[in-house]
């Protein structure tokens, strides 16, 4: 049992397992049915002092082969009409897209009837809990996917929140999920959180010091997030054709396309 | 006549009327006051407690309750009635505050109770039938939340509104006639306090004393609270200085 749902893989590589995971001992009882796919990709998720940057790349996989170059892991939530115009709180799942359709459809759906039954927006706390819920509702048969919720909070200050597959949350500055995640993280470590950066003749030794983080201006951010994916389509076999970004600040959501490598 | 009317109970009678949610307006009617008034601070909830033998225990008597930390409700009418809407009103409110990590909205809330009221009758397909009567019991319902505080009535029709200031219960024709008189919005907590219970005086059939009445209040930062025995000395004492 535990053998056929194994967590993605963390070490750096193809994040889909070679053989099939069937168990290695005991006989084979039926064909393996294997209900999830990993369909690789890589999101991530900056929040700023004043707007929240989320990004994933557009390409999705099956093993070696590629699906298609464009298949969004960025979903509005919550706002009107099928484009969700004036939504303000964007969801990113990368892992297996069928359940990632399904978990974005179930929390844009609460997300427009709470709208209905309390005459206002969800806030991105109330959503987040919300969707930690629905995670946690599916313990024993998970949805296949690493969430990333981000938006702006009560106070117009951005707002990001991770998720493990069954809605274990917290509330952080940024964070990579997906095939490239362990490429990428160390890399928004260092530049967003400033690890490993002291401050230059500070001192000797353990009195050296740290260089503390501060939030970073837009332009910035967008900049780490294209770097981040550019490097990431280099080492990633999984990443690559298209990069898109949604920019939440409080005048909406805007959306940026830029292409990345195709091969 | 009252045998023709009978015979429409559950269901419109040919004049378009429902007669039991008409009788369930009168069950309230012969309750006991309950006042609710709403200023910038807070909500003050005062309802009057029918002493009807000196051999009672008072604070036995409970007219006003807890919803949740930040809303509560005064009743008048059948009060075992209203134990199943406030029952249904806190696993309502819990269960946002599990889903959400936030508190409920007091309309919400409301609205909450207010879905119980017209679940009497047989219940329709697959669906089962909790009660064969409208609730007897009408309610004010007190609560701060992000918009800061406000004052709903709901009654056993499924109907409800917002109020400034609102009286229920037997006296409620007279108090309602007060409080238009003497309520404005620049109203302080303390100024309520006094006003409630000036109202409520005027229309007792018993002398008002800190024992036969009680208060609660609903405030940003101490949320709902039923005023303690010394508490409510001091108002009524308040009240006959002034």
């Amino acid at each position: 049992m535990a053998s056929m749902y194994s967590m993605p893989s963390t070490t750096p590589g193809y994040s889909f397992p070679s053989t099939h995971p069937m168990t290695a001992s005991g006989p084979r009882q039926h064909a393996g049915f294997y209900p999830y796919t990993d369909n690789g990709g890589s999101t991530l998720g900056i929040s700023g002092k004043d707007f929240t940057i989320m990004a994933g790349d557009t390409r999705s996989t099956s093993g070696y082969n590629i699906n298609t170059r464009y298949e969004p892991k960025l979903f509005k939530i919550g706002g009107d009409g099928p484009k969700n115009e004036g939504a303000t709180i964007v969801l990113s799942v990368v892992g297996f897209a069928a359940d990632g359709h399904a978990l974005k459809e179930r929390l844009d759906t609460v997300a427009k009837m709470y709208k209905y039954q309390h005459g206002k927006p969800i806030s991105v706390a109330a959503c987040a809990q919300r969707l930690s819920h629905i995670l946690y509702d599916k313990r024993f048969f998970p949805f296949y996917v690493h969430a990333i919720l981000g938006g702006l909070d009560e106070n117009g200050v951005g707002a990001l929140y991770s998720y493990d597959p069954v809605g274990s949350y917290e509330r952080e500055q940024c964070r990579a999920a997906g095939a490239a995640s362990s490429l990428i993280m160390p890399f928004l470590d260092n530049q967003v959180n400033f690890k490993n950066q002291y401050i230059p003749g500070s001192g000797e030794g353990h009195a050296l010091q740290q260089r503390m983080p501060e939030p970073l201006p837009r332009h910035e951010v967008e900049e780490i997030v294209q770097d981040a994916f550019t490097s990431a389509v280099e080492r990633h076999i999984e990443v690559g054709d298209g990069l898109q970004m949604f920019v939440i600040t409080s005048n909406g959501i805007e959306e940026i396309y830029k292409d990345l490598k195709k091969d | 006549m009252f045998i023709a009317r009978s015979e429409y109970g559950n269901t419109f009678s040919p004049e378009g009327r429902l007669f039991q949610v008409e009788y369930s307006l009168e069950a309230i009617k012969l309750g006991s006051t309950a006042i609710g008034v709403a200023t910038s601070e807070g909500v003050i909830l005062g309802v009057e407690k029918r002493v009807t033998s000196t051999l009672l225990e008072t604070s036995s008597v409970e007219k006003i309750v807890e919803i949740d930390r930040h809303i509560g409700c005064a009743m008048s009418g059948l009060q075992a009635d209203a134990r199943s809407m406030i029952e249904h009103a806190r696993v309502t409110c819990q269960n946002h505050a599990f889903h959400y990590n936030e508190p409920l909205r007091v309309e919400s809330c409301t609205q909450a109770i207010c879905d119980l009221a017209l679940r009497f009758g047989e219940g329709a397909e697959g669906e089962e039938s909790i009660m064969s009567r409208p609730f007897g019991v009408a309610l004010l319902i007190a609560g701060f939340d992000e918009d800061g505080p406000s004052l709903y009535h709901a009654e056993p029709s499924g109907t409800f509104y917002r109020y400034d200031a609102k009286a229920i219960g037997s006296g409620s024709e007279g108090a309602q006639a007060e409080l238009q008189n003497e309520f404005h919005k620049s109203l302080t907590l303390a100024e309520a306090e006094v006003l409630v219970l000036k109202t409520l005086k005027q229309v007792m059939e018993e002398k008002l004393d800190s024992k036969n009445v009680q208060l609660a209040s609903v405030t940003r930062e101490r949320g709902f609270r039923i005023y303690e025995d010394e508490e409510m000395a001091g108002v009524v004492g308040r009240l006959e200085s002034n």
